[in-house]
């Protein structure tokens, strides 16, 4: 048993403290800076959407004020079978240059992003969300990457704001904050494994069609890159914007498909867990393998802790329980902080 | 004091993910792509 939470605490601590100390340490050793120069090539901006309505003029609005050439730049809005009216927005555009891939049944966002890919000339296709805003120089930033012939796709950086349109200082805020560092350390070696799906560029010609219900095209295309030997990079110089998840429970749902988009990955490239098929081999596993496979080391921490209470290891599992404890007491509370506006406009529309 | 509970809570719900997100891949469940009642639903 002792052995057993050596091994599953060693692994927590490496996941979440040694991988960054690792890379931290490579990134003076034998750190690879990019060699960014500003050019213009021309770019193509492809976003996916299925019923957003609501939300993509004011995204249509944002690509259109970008600060890049009209004539270089292309605007492609993949429609997959929208049942709210999406379609009609996107035209009213088309004067102003915005392009249309629209398929009237729905089929997926793969599909969709393969589709509009056929229309894309630019030789920089940059993928996009419609939720998130562009920073309006974040394409300038994020071509001027392609400078450098080793880069083969690169991804932006999203910064999450509060209601006080600063960078959020919530735990959700806080955990993406850590994972950005990540990426940083890891793009100054070789790669990140994985790009921002809100903000993230590729060339052209490394495209290759994404299999049918792909979850995370933006860890795919850029782990594709990696393996046809080019790096895929982060510059956190290309900046997009979206708000924080009201609440931990709000970005858990973007998580559990995130993390089920990394189990089929697996699946669609097996090849990453080739070491000498994947050069950025110990960054994907620390950083991507090790993320899915901690649970079960925490629970294996916690139960083999159970069976040796005695001298240290009583104090570990009083750190654990209590650890447990205030994770079941904050969860608690925020259901209690999620049904409290609920209940008062019950009470106020009673009271009307 | 909520900021005391909240990081635990946080830190546990996103390792749950994991789970969850394990669940949902061996089962070829796709509901979780087209969530409506996510709050931060994937905006596609």
């Amino acid at each position: 048993m002792e052995t057993v939470f050596w091994l599953s605490f060693i692994f927590i601590v490496y996941v979440y403290f040694g991988y960054p100390a690792l890379l931290g340490m490579l990134r003076m050793l034998a750190g690879r800076p990019v060699r960014k120069a500003y050019y213009e090539p021309t770019v193509s901006i492809v976003i996916a959407a299925h019923n957003e309505r609501e939300r993509i003029e004011k995204k249509l609005l944002n690509c259109l004020a970008l600060d890049y050439p009209k004539r270089k730049l292309q605007i492609i809005i993949g429609l997959d079978g929208p049942t709210d009216g999406t379609e009609f927005v996107v035209w009213k555009y088309a004067k102003q240059g915005i392009e249309m891939s629209h398929s009237h049944e729905h089929h997926g966002k793969s599909s969709t992003l393969n589709r509009a890919m056929r229309r894309a000339t630019g030789e920089i296709v940059v993928f996009a969300d419609v939720r998130q805003t562009f920073d309006p120089a974040a394409i300038r930033e994020l071509t001027a990457n392609f400078a450098d012939p080793q880069v083969g796709a690169a991804s932006g950086e999203l910064i999450l704001m509060d209601e006080s349109r600063g960078e959020a200082k919530s735990d959700v805020g806080l955990y993406w904050r850590y994972e950005k560092a990540l990426r940083a350390m890891e793009s100054r070696i070789h790669s990140v494994a994985g790009a921002t799906g809100a903000i993230y560029a590729i060339r052209r010609e490394l495209y290759q069609e994404l299999p049918e219900e792909t979850l995370i095209d933006d860890v795919m295309i850029p782990m594709r890159v990696v393996l046809a030997g080019k790096r895929t990079i982060f510059d956190p110089q290309a900046k997009a914007y979206d708000a924080v998840a009201c609440c931990p429970l709000a970005e858990y749902g973007r998580k559990v498909r995130t993390l089920a988009g990394n189990y089929q990955l697996l699946t669609q490239l097996p090849q990453l867990l080739l070491p000498w098929r994947n050069p950025i081999f110990v960054q994907f596993i620390s950083h991507k393998v090790g993320r899915l496979l901690v649970p079960y080391a925490l629970i294996t921490l916690l139960i083999s802790n159970a069976f040796i209470l005695h001298g240290i290891y009583a104090l570990f599992f009083s750190l654990q329980s209590a650890w447990y404890i205030f994770a079941t007491a904050g969860y608690v509370f925020s259901k209690r902080d999620v049904t409290a506006p609920v209940l008062i406009a019950d009470e106020s529309r009673r009271a009307a | 004091m909520k900021r005391m509970l909240s990081l635990p809570y946080t830190f546990v719900l996103m390792n749950w993910a994991a789970v969850a997100g394990l669940y949902y891949f061996v089962t070829g469940k796709k509901d979780i792509w087209l969530s409506k009642k996510s709050a931060h639903k994937h905006n596609y």
